[in-house]
């Protein structure tokens, strides 16, 4: 499993209040500078104190929701744990010819490190009104309004919506992508269109464990794990899925469209369409899961240090050959959230609720494998040193799901995680 | 850091030396009352021609916090401005305005480039790299300009006693050119007052730093 130890032994407790006395020291001004590595690298680690109940994580062969579950037995279970680092590089080729090579190290990654993100990025200097700009290789598609920056990070809380975290899990995509931007008559305009492959296993993980809240992010060479599958489910699909691969050689697409009209408020619309077989299968028994889906986002400025984002996805995938008039899986999804985000010296207090859900019309995953559930978090951030920030943050979410009768677990889950995280950046 | 104050751009640019000396207080506000700061004020006379301003003078644009600073600055024509770069990373400075077109690229905490503005007229500025970096240079033909401070006002001192024509420019200013003008005719004694009451249209919302 996890290149890092799952229990940091020995003095567990002393660990967690040396974690939880870092809040307590003195803020820092963000103006500083933080010290940085050279050669255009910079690197990242995430220590937690963790307090949990529920099930046991996806991530570790379970049906609980979140990153991490009690495990073991437990009721409860509280203990500190490294969950991740990454090694980001991003030189400048030239003025105009950028990169980004991100390797990173997580919890339940099953690869030492893996590659994350490995793109170049093109921003040729305006000749006009219009600017172009384009990035080609393995990235993210511009769908969350949660993350930034190079290694992908949240930004205002620790866990990210339903929504970012499946994009997170499924979607990363390798292909080349341009944009035109523009202002006409005080509108801010862009228009970004995507080409790509590697991508034809995404909504696996919607399909057969539904919507999940964590920060693992999907990477190249490393698996993500199924729940337990039985029956004829259990026999055509592979424990696990690997999210950056093709079965088919056909292309996707996405476009997004960004409208800021003069004002603090901006709309992004974005479309996204794998174009997988769903009857391609390798011999690892990884399918082709045709998968497209609608999105919207907002962010609406309420004053200088107040922001309310918004997201909202709504999709369909499908996989397998039709037997009684139905693909063997058919399962539409849908999520939303508002995240309200307040600026507090140079730290933040955040809070969202969110709710999501999928329908199953497929001829194997009937009915019962659908959804539906809710969530709600609030953070907040603080700044401790210029390479440290602490993050303190409580997540509740509820769920019901028929099919969970078939494993004798009650169709109702709830889960409460409260972290406090060490984030660590130079 | 250099930064513009309306006093010391006006005792910058003051190029003739005028006897007959007249005080003007301009106020600029919105139709509610607020003040609008960062308002160019440019003063020319009329039916006869304006001297021009003296280029020497210290002026500079710092970068920092991904951010140009000050967000309004007047410069007169033929003065060379510094980029300093007090951030840990690049910028790629550019402008495509008629008045200056010219592209700069400027490294990590670099502080020696400079440009000459030569043509007058209103020179914004954008980073190809940070595309929510914007700033605007208004580079005036006149020893007469000076921007509104955080109340909204700019005062000159010692002008000619004479016919002036008075513009006021802002960037999100809702008239033609982001611009009005009005006439005065100014006397010694008392300094005149004049109040402009102006519209100003909200800018878009910068994008995010994005990846």
């Amino acid at each position: 499993m996890g290149w890092m130890p799952r229990q940091i032994r020995g003095r567990p407790w002393a660990c967690g209040a040396a974690l939880a006395a870092c809040w307590l020291l003195p803020g820092v001004a963000q103006a500083e500078d933080a010290p940085h590595l050279p050669y255009d690298f910079s690197a990242t680690a995430d220590v937690r104190l963790i307090g949990v109940d529920g099930e046991t994580s996806w991530l570790d062969g379970g049906f609980g929701k979140l990153r991490f579950g009690p495990g073991n037995g437990d009721d409860v279970r509280i203990r500190p744990q490294a969950v991740e680092g990454t090694l980001a590089w991003t030189p400048h080729l030239t003025w105009s010819l950028g990169a980004t090579i991100v390797a990173i190290a997580q919890r339940s990654q099953d690869k030492p490190i893996d590659l994350s993100e490995a793109y170049l990025t093109f921003k040729p200097m305006p000749v006009g009104k219009v600017k172009f700009s384009a990035r080609a290789g393995l990235l993210y598609p511009p769908v969350s309004l949660e993350h930034s920056g190079p290694e992908w990070g949240v930004r205002d809380t620790i866990t990210p919506s339903a929504i970012n975290s499946w994009i997170g899990e499924e979607v990363k995509t390798t292909g080349i992508e341009i944009t035109a931007a523009t202002e006409v008559r005080g509108n801010r305009l862009s228009l970004t269109a995507g080409l790509f492959g590697l991508n034809d296993t995404a909504g696996t993980l919607l399909a057969f464990r539904g919507w999940a809240l964590h920060d693992e992010k999907a990477t190249v060479f490393s698996r993500q794990p199924l729940p337990p599958l039985d029956g004829f489910l259990g026999m055509i699909q592979a424990p696990f899925t690997r999210p950056v691969i093709s079965l088919d050689n056909r292309l996707g697409f996405y476009a997004k469209l960004t409208w800021a009209p003069p004002g603090p408020f901006e709309l992004q619309a974005f479309h996204y369409d794998n174009r997988a077989e769903p009857k391609a299968v390798d011999s690892e028994l990884q399918w082709g899961w045709r998968t497209r889906f609608d999105h919207l986002g907002a962010i609406l400025d309420i004053d200088s240090r107040t922001r309310l984002t918004g997201q909202a996805i709504t999709g369909r995938t499908r996989m397998g050959h039709k037997m009684d008039g139905a693909t063997w899986i058919d399962t539409r999804f849908r999520s939303a959230f508002l995240l309200l985000t307040r600026q507090v010296g140079s730290g933040s207090v955040s809070a969202r609720i969110e709710a999501f859900g999928t329908h199953s019309h497929g001829s194997v995953a009937d009915a019962e494998y659908g959804e539906n559930g809710w969530a709600i978090t609030a953070a907040a951030r603080r700044p401790i040193t210029p390479f440290a920030t602490m993050v303190i943050e409580l997540i509740h979410v509820e769920s019901r799901r028929e099919q969970r009768e078939d494993v004798e677990l009650s169709p109702m889950q709830d889960q409460t995680l409260g972290q406090l995280a060490l984030k660590l950046k130079i | 850091m250099f930064e513009m104050r309306p006093l010391a751009v006006i005792a910058a640019l003051f190029a003739g030396t005028v006897a007959d000396a007249a005080d003007l207080d301009v106020q600029i506000r919105t139709p509610n009352g607020g003040p609008v700061r960062d308002a160019v004020v440019t003063l020319h006379l009329v039916r006869q021609a304006t001297p021009l301003p003296k280029s020497s003078g210290n002026f500079a644009i710092d970068q920092q916090n991904i951010q140009f600073h000050p967000l309004v600055s007047v410069v007169p024509i033929g003065a060379s401005v510094a980029f300093m770069n007090h951030d840990p990373v690049r910028h790629h400075v550019y402008s495509f305005s008629e008045a200056k077109r010219f592209e700069l690229k400027v490294n990590e905490r670099q502080v020696n480039r400079v440009v000459v503005f030569d043509k007058a007229g209103i020179v914004p500025l954008g980073c190809n790299i940070h595309d929510r970096m914007i700033a605007f240079i208004d580079v005036v033909d006149t020893p007469w300009a000076a921007k509104t401070d955080a109340n909204g006002n700019v005062s000159f001192h010692g002008l000619p006693a004479a016919a002036v024509t008075i513009d006021v420019w802002h960037p999100y200013l809702r008239a033609p050119g982001n611009q009005v003008s009005r006439g005065a005719a100014l006397s010694q004694g008392p300094a005149r007052r004049e109040s402009f009451t102006v519209a100003l249209r909200s800018p878009p919302r910068p994008p995010d730093a994005g990846y």
